[in-house]
C-alpha cells in the first residue's frame, strides 16, 4: 500500500502531504515530512504530553493519533505558537520565569497550557489551569518554575 | 509497525459494511485512538483493518428530562464540560475527569473505552453504579444491553462480530461519586477504584469497585448494606466489610492484595459521604 495524500492547515499555512500510510501518527508526519521538530517525541503511547498539539483548536496528543485522521484540520504546533496573543502570553511567561530545564518537555506544556486558555478562556482559574497540565511530564522534575509561569500567566489573565 | 488500512465510513451503514469485510481479528475499532493506537505501537494489536467512526455522527449527548444519552463518539473532554454532567451526575464527571489528560480526553470516547474494556477503566464502575445501558447497533439491529451484561472479563465484551456501540444511555440523574487511589495522582492507572450511587425513585444504592483485574464488580450486598438513603455510620462500616468479603481482591504490579483490601471500606465510606453532599441527595 502506498498511501495517500492529506490535507492539513499547518502554522496557517496550507500543506498537503502525500503518500501517507495509514497507521503514521501525527507526531511523525509533522516531525519526519514537515520538518517541524519544535514537536517532542517522548513516549510515544499518551503518557507524557511532549508531542501536544493544537488540532482545530484543541490539545491533543499527536502521537496518538493518525494523521488520516486528521486529514482537513488546522494544527498549530509550537513553530507558530507565539503568532497568537494567548500562545505568545504561554511563551513570554515560560521565557520570564526560566521554566524549562533540559527543554524538551517545554512545547508539551506550552500547547497544552495555550489549548486550555484557548477552551476555557483567558480568565480561567489557575487550579483549572494546573490540574489541565496533569498530562504533562517534566523528566527534569522542573516544575516548580513552570507552576510559576502558569500562575503568572493566569495572573495576567484575571486582570 | 507493519501497514494499516484505514477506513472511514460515513454512515453507519458503510461502517458495519466495513467491519464485516475483514478476518476476525485483523479488523478493529478505531474511536479516539488513545488505548488502541497504544496497542498497536507496543504491537499487543494485530488489526491490519483500522474502521475509524470518526465521521460518523455520534458525537452527541442528549438530556431529555434527568435521563442522559451520550453518542458513543463524543470525546469525553465534551462530556466533562457539560454542565449538566458536572452537576446531575457527580460521579460521572469525577470519573470522566480521572480518565488520562485534557489532550487525552479531547480524542478519547467513552465507546472506546467500554469497547476495549480495559480492566483498570475508570469509566466502567461508574457506568455500573449508574445503571447505565449500551445501545449496539448491528447487522441484525440494535439491541441494549446493560453495562453489567456488556462487560465480561479483561477486554472481553459482549459485543458480537459485526457490532459497533452506538450509545450509552444513564436512566436518570443520581447522587453519585468517584473515589480511586494512585501511586502518582496524575495520569496514572488506578490501584482500586470506587462507585456509588442513589437512585432518587427507590432511594437504594448501587456500588462498583473497579481497578482490579479482570474486570468492574457490581456489588449487591454492599448496596444492600447501606440501605434506603442516608446510611448510619453502622451501615456504611457494614458495607465495607461486605464489599471487601464481595470481591475476589488480586495483587498486581500496582497493588498488594492486602492494601487493595484495606482501601475498599475506606474509599467507600469516602464515596458515600461525597454523593450524599450532591444538592440531590435526600435529607
Amino acid at each position: 500500500m502506498t498511501g495517500r495524500s492529506v490535507r492539513l492547515t499547518v502554522n496557517g499555512r496550507a500543506a498537503t502531504v502525500e503518500g501517507v500510510p495509514g497507521g503514521e501518527r501525527l507526531l511523525d508526519t509533522l516531525r519526519w515530512r514537515l520538518g517541524l521538530k519544535g514537536t517532542k517525541e517522548g513516549c510515544r503511547t499518551g503518557g507524557c504530553g511532549a508531542c501536544t498539539v493544537l488540532v482545530d483548536g484543541a490539545s491533543t496528543l499527536s502521537c496518538l493519533t493518525l494523521t488520516h485522521e486528521v486529514d482537513g484540520s488546522t494544527l498549530t504546533t509550537v513553530e507558530a505558537v507565539a503568532d497568537d496573543p494567548v500562545g505568545r502570553a504561554v511563551r513570554d511567561a515560560f521565557e520570564r520565569e526560566g521554566a524549562l530545564q533540559c527543554g524538551y518537555c517545554t512545547p508539551g506544556f506550552v500547547m497544552a497550557l495555550t489549548g486550555l486558555l484557548k477552551e476555557r478562556g483567558r480568565s480561567a482559574p489557575v487550579d483549572e489551569l494546573l490540574d489541565g497540565l496533569q498530562g504533562n511530564l517534566c523528566r527534569c522534575t522542573g516544575y516548580a518554575a513552570i507552576v510559576r509561569a502558569v500562575r503568572a500567566v493566569a495572573k495576567e489573565g484575571s486582570a | 509497525m507493519a501497514e494499516l488500512e484505514l477506513l472511514t465510513p460515513s454512515t453507519a451503514e458503510e461502517a458495519l459494511a466495513a467491519l464485516r469485510a475483514g478476518a476476525e481479528g485483523e479488523v478493529a475499532v478505531l474511536a479516539g485512538g488513545t488505548d488502541l493506537l497504544a496497542d498497536l505501537e507496543e504491537e499487543r494489536s494485530r488489526a491490519r483493518r483500522l474502521v475509524s467512526l470518526r465521521r460518523l455522527p455520534w458525537r452527541t449527548l442528549d438530556w431529555v428530562g434527568a435521563s442522559l444519552t451520550i453518542g458513543s463518539t463524543l470525546p469525553l473532554r465534551d462530556l466533562e464540560l457539560d454542565p449538566g454532567v458536572r452537576a446531575r451526575l457527580p460521579g460521572l464527571y469525577a470519573a470522566v475527569h480521572a480518565v488520562g489528560s485534557v489532550p487525552l480526553r479531547h480524542r478519547a470516547t467513552l465507546g472506546g473505552n467500554l469497547g476495549r474494556s480495559a480492566p483498570a477503566s475508570d469509566l466502567i464502575p461508574v457506568l455500573l453504579a449508574l445503571d447505565a445501558e449500551v445501545e449496539l447497533l448491528g447487522p441484525g439491529g440494535v439491541r441494549r444491553l446493560p453495562v453489567d451484561r456488556f462487560v465480561r472479563a479483561s477486554r472481553v465484551t459482549a459485543i458480537a462480530p459485526g457490532e459497533l456501540i452506538r450509545s450509552v444511555r444513564i436512566p436518570e440523574a443520581r447522587p453519585s461519586a468517584f473515589l480511586w487511589q494512585r501511586v502518582r495522582p496524575a495520569n496514572d492507572i488506578s490501584q482500586l477504584a470506587v462507585a456509588v450511587a442513589l437512585a432518587p425513585s427507590d432511594r437504594r444504592w448501587r456500588v462498583a469497585v473497579g481497578g482490579i483485574p479482570p474486570r468492574a464488580t457490581l456489588l449487591a450486598e454492599a448496596a444492600e448494606a447501606l440501605g434506603a438513603g442516608r446510611p448510619s455510620a453502622e451501615s456504611v462500616r457494614r458495607a465495607g466489610e461486605s464489599a471487601a468479603r464481595g470481591i475476589r481482591i488480586v495483587a498486581d504490579r500496582r497493588a498488594s492484595e492486602e492494601y487493595r483490601r484495606r482501601l475498599v471500606g475506606t474509599l467507600l465510606a469516602r464515596a458515600v459521604a461525597s454523593a450524599l453532599t450532591s444538592p440531590e441527595a435526600p435529607p
